[in-house]
C-alpha cells in the first residue's frame, strides 16, 4: 500500500475491509473478526434520543454498544465461545449485505468512510431484517489497514431479540 | 369473560406449596382482564418528572391498551389526558415526547389547551351546532388521578383509587433510598432502548425480582467480567458484579404489599458505585442504617403492575407495555442524580450498557431465559410452575429487622434473594385484583 492514496484506491481498499468484515462476522470467525481492529479500536451503537435523532455524547448519554477498545470486543467474543450464554444457544445465522461504501476522506494516516448495510438474521425468533449505517476509521499502518472507529447507527427500535455485535 | 373460579384456580396457594398455572402467561381472555382491571383498574407509573421539564413538555405513552399523554402546564402542574380528539379519536400527540402550546389535530384542525379544554373548532361558524359555545361540550379525557411521589409520576385511570402513597406503602422507603442520592433531583438520561419481549409480561415483572437466576443465567457475565479482570489487571467494578454472582453475599426479598416486589444483595465493592462520593454528606443526613441501604445494597424494586427502578452500580427505570399475552414491550432508561460528576455519570452509563439493555451482556440472557419459560408455558400436560422455595423462611412485618432500619414494615420479606415467597406477594394481589373485577 502506496503512501500516496487516490480516492480511487481509498475506497477500493476499504471495500476490501468492509467486505471482509461482514463475511468473518456471518462465518463466524470471531478471532480473524478481531484482528481486523486495532488494539485502541471504539465500537460504537448509540441509542435513539427520538425519532429523528440519536443520542450525541457517547459519554455521558446512553449507548446501545460503547467499547472503547479492542479488549471489550473480546470479551464479548469470549461471553459468545463459553457456549453458556442463554440468549447465544443456539445462536442466529446471519447474513450482512452492504452497499453504498463512500469514501469521505483520505489522508496518509487515516479513511474515513460510510456505508449502508441491511442484516438478516435467523434464529429462534424466526427471520429478523435489520439496517442502518456503519461510519468507519480505517487506520494505514505499512501494507495494513485495520478498523480504528465504527459508528453502527441502526434505524430499528422495539427490538426482537439479542443484538449483538454480529448482529449488526 | 372470565369466572371467579377460574381465577381462582389460577393459583395453587396452600401450606407447603405455591403454584401458578403455565396459561395464565398464554391466555388472551386473561389478558384482557389484566388490561381492564390491573393496568386500566388502579395505578400505574406513567413517566418521569423530568421528562416533561417546562411548560408545554409532553410524554405520551399508553395506560394498558389506552393512548395517553402528560403535559406541563405553564403554572408547573402537571396534565394528563387521553391521547385521543375529543372529536374523532385520532391521536393528538405524533411524538412521544416534545413541546407544544396547544395540541391540534391533524384530521380536523380542532385545538385543546394544556388543561385539554378545547379552544378550537375548525369552522365552528359554519358547523351549524347547537345553541351554545360547542368547544364546551368537546374537552379531552383527563386521566382520573395523577400523583408524583418524588418524580415519579403516576396514573390511574378509575377514580376510586387510595392516595398514591397509600398504595405504595412500604414501597416508597426504597425510591426514598434513590431519591435521598440526589438532593438536585433525579433525571432521566437522554436516550433510551426498547425491547419487544416474546413473553408474557409477567414474567418480566417476575424476573426483576428474580435473585435465583442470577448465578445461572448470569454466571457467563460474571465469568467474562473475571476474565477481564484476570487479562487487564482492572479491579473494582468488575468484583462487585462478580461477588454478587457467584451469590455468597448477604440478600434479601420482600413482597411490601399491593403487590410491589423488591431483591437487594450486599455489594463486595460498593466504592465503585457512582454515587460512593456522596458517602460523607450521607453520613451527615442520614442514619448509618439507611447509608448501609444506599450505598452498600444493589436494589431491584418492582411497583405492581408496571414499572421497575433499580439502584445497582447502574439506575434505571424499566417499564412494561403490555401488547398481547405473548408480547411486551419494554422500555429501559437510565435514571441518575442531577449534577452527578461527569466521571461517575460515565462510569453509570457504561455499566448500563454492558448489563442492562438486549445489546448488552446480561439483559439479553435474561430474555432469551423468560421467553423460554414462555415458551415452556405452552406446555398444557405440565401446568404449574412452582414457587415454593423460602416457604419455611417467611417473616411478615416487624418480623424484619433489618427493614426497621429504614421503617421498613413489609408484607412478607426472607433474608435470600434465591427464595421465591415474594411473588406469593405479587399472585395473591394478582388474583384479589382480577377477582374484585371479574364476574361471578
Amino acid at each position: 500500500m502506496s503512501a500516496v492514496m487516490n480516492h480511487h484506491e481509498a475506497r477500493v481498499a476499504t471495500e476490501d475491509l468492509i467486505y471482509r468484515e461482514a463475511r468473518l462476522l456471518d462465518e463466524k470467525k470471531w478471532q480473524d473478526w478481531l484482528a481486523l481492529y486495532t488494539e485502541d479500536a471504539l465500537f460504537w451503537m448509540p441509542s435513539w434520543a427520538g425519532e429523528y435523532e440519536t443520542i450525541s455524547d457517547p459519554e455521558l448519554e446512553l449507548n446501545l454498544i460503547y467499547l472503547k477498545d479492542r479488549s471489550h470486543l473480546e470479551d464479548r467474543v469470549f461471553r459468545l465461545e463459553t457456549g453458556e450464554s442463554f440468549a447465544s444457544v443456539p445462536m442466529a445465522r446471519t447474513v450482512h449485505v452492504v452497499g453504498g461504501v463512500t469514501v469521505d476522506a483520505v489522508d496518509n494516516a487515516e479513511i474515513r468512510a460510510r456505508a449502508s448495510w441491511i442484516v438478516h438474521s435467523y434464529g429462534i425468533h424466526g427471520g429478523i431484517t435489520r439496517g442502518g449505517w456503519y461510519e468507519y476509521t480505517l487506520r494505514r499502518g505499512g501494507d495494513t489497514l485495520r478498523i480504528a472507529r465504527k459508528k453502527i447507527t441502526m434505524i430499528d427500535d422495539k427490538l426482537v431479540g439479542p443484538v449483538d455485535f454480529f448482529h449488526v | 369473560m372470565l369466572k371467579k373460579n377460574r381465577i381462582a384456580s389460577f393459583v395453587d396457594d396452600r401450606d407447603g406449596q405455591f403454584r401458578v398455572d403455565r396459561s395464565i402467561y398464554l391466555d388472551d381472555e386473561l389478558f384482557n382482564a389484566e388490561m381492564e382491571f390491573l393496568f386500566e383498574g388502579g395505578w400505574v407509573y406513567l413517566a418521569h418528572e423530568s421528562q416533561i421539564r417546562e411548560p408545554g413538555d409532553y410524554f405520551s405513552t399508553r395506560i394498558g391498551r389506552q393512548p395517553v399523554f402528560v403535559v406541563r402546564k405553564r403554572d408547573g402542574g402537571i396534565a394528563g389526558h387521553i391521547n385521543a380528539c375529543a372529536h374523532r379519536g385520532a391521536t393528538l400527540v405524533p411524538f412521544e415526547q416534545g413541546r407544544a402550546n396547544a395540541f391540534v389535530c391533524r384530521f380536523h384542525g380542532w385545538s385543546f389547551n394544556h388543561d385539554g379544554r378545547c379552544i378550537k373548532i375548525k369552522g365552528e361558524e359554519t358547523g351549524a351546532y347547537p345553541d351554545g359555545d360547542p368547544k364546551e361540550r368537546y374537552p379531552l379525557t383527563p386521566i382520573a388521578r395523577l400523583e408524583s411521589y418524588r418524580g415519579f409520576i403516576f396514573a390511574s385511570l378509575k377514580a376510586e383509587v387510595p392516595p398514591l402513597k397509600e398504595w405504595l406503602g412500604p414501597a416508597h422507603t426504597w425510591i426514598d433510598l434513590l431519591a435521598d442520592q440526589a438532593p438536585q433531583g433525579l433525571e432521566v438520561v437522554r436516550g433510551a432502548s426498547t425491547y419487544t419481549v416474546l413473553g408474557n409480561w409477567k414474567l418480566q415483572a417476575e424476573n426483576g425480582a428474580d435473585g435465583y437466576h442470577v448465578s445461572t443465567v448470569h454466571g457467563v457475565f460474571a465469568k467474562t467480567v473475571a476474565n477481564r479482570q484476570e487479562k487487564n489487571k482492572i479491579d473494582g467494578m468488575g468484583k462487585t458484579e462478580a461477588g454478587r454472582m457467584t451469590g455468597n453475599v448477604n440478600s434479601g426479598s420482600y413482597h411490601f404489599g399491593n403487590g410491589h416486589l423488591g431483591v437487594w444483595a450486599q455489594h463486595t465493592t460498593p466504592q465503585v458505585r457512582p454515587s460512593w462520593r456522596q458517602k460523607d454528606r450521607l453520613d451527615k443526613e442520614f442514619a448509618p442504617e439507611r447509608v448501609e441501604w444506599m450505598l452498600n445494597r444493589g436494589r431491584n424494586l418492582f411497583l405492581f403492575p408496571n414499572v421497575f427502578i433499580m439502584d445497582n452500580p447502574s439506575s434505571q427505570i424499566r417499564t412494561l407495555n403490555p401488547i398481547a399475552p405473548g408480547i411486551c414491550e419494554v422500555t429501559v432508561r437510565c435514571v441518575a442524580p442531577v449534577g452527578e460528576a461527569p466521571d461517575a455519570r460515565a462510569a453509570r452509563m457504561r455499566k448500563f450498557e454492558d448489563f442492562y439493555l438486549t445489546s448488552g451482556m446480561a439483559t439479553s440472557d435474561d430474555l432469551a431465559a423468560l421467553e423460554a419459560v414462555h415458551t415452556g408455558g405452552g406446555a398444557r400436560a405440565a401446568r404449574w410452575n412452582d414457587f415454593s422455595r423460602g416457604m419455611t423462611a417467611i417473616r411478615h412485618g416487624s418480623e424484619d429487622a433489618d427493614g426497621a432500619g429504614i421503617g421498613l414494615v413489609p408484607d412478607l420479606m426472607t433474608s435470600n434473594w434465591d427464595h421465591e415467597a415474594l411473588y406469593h406477594g405479587f399472585y395473591r394481589v394478582w388474583k384479589e385484583r382480577l377477582l374484585a373485577g371479574a364476574a361471578a
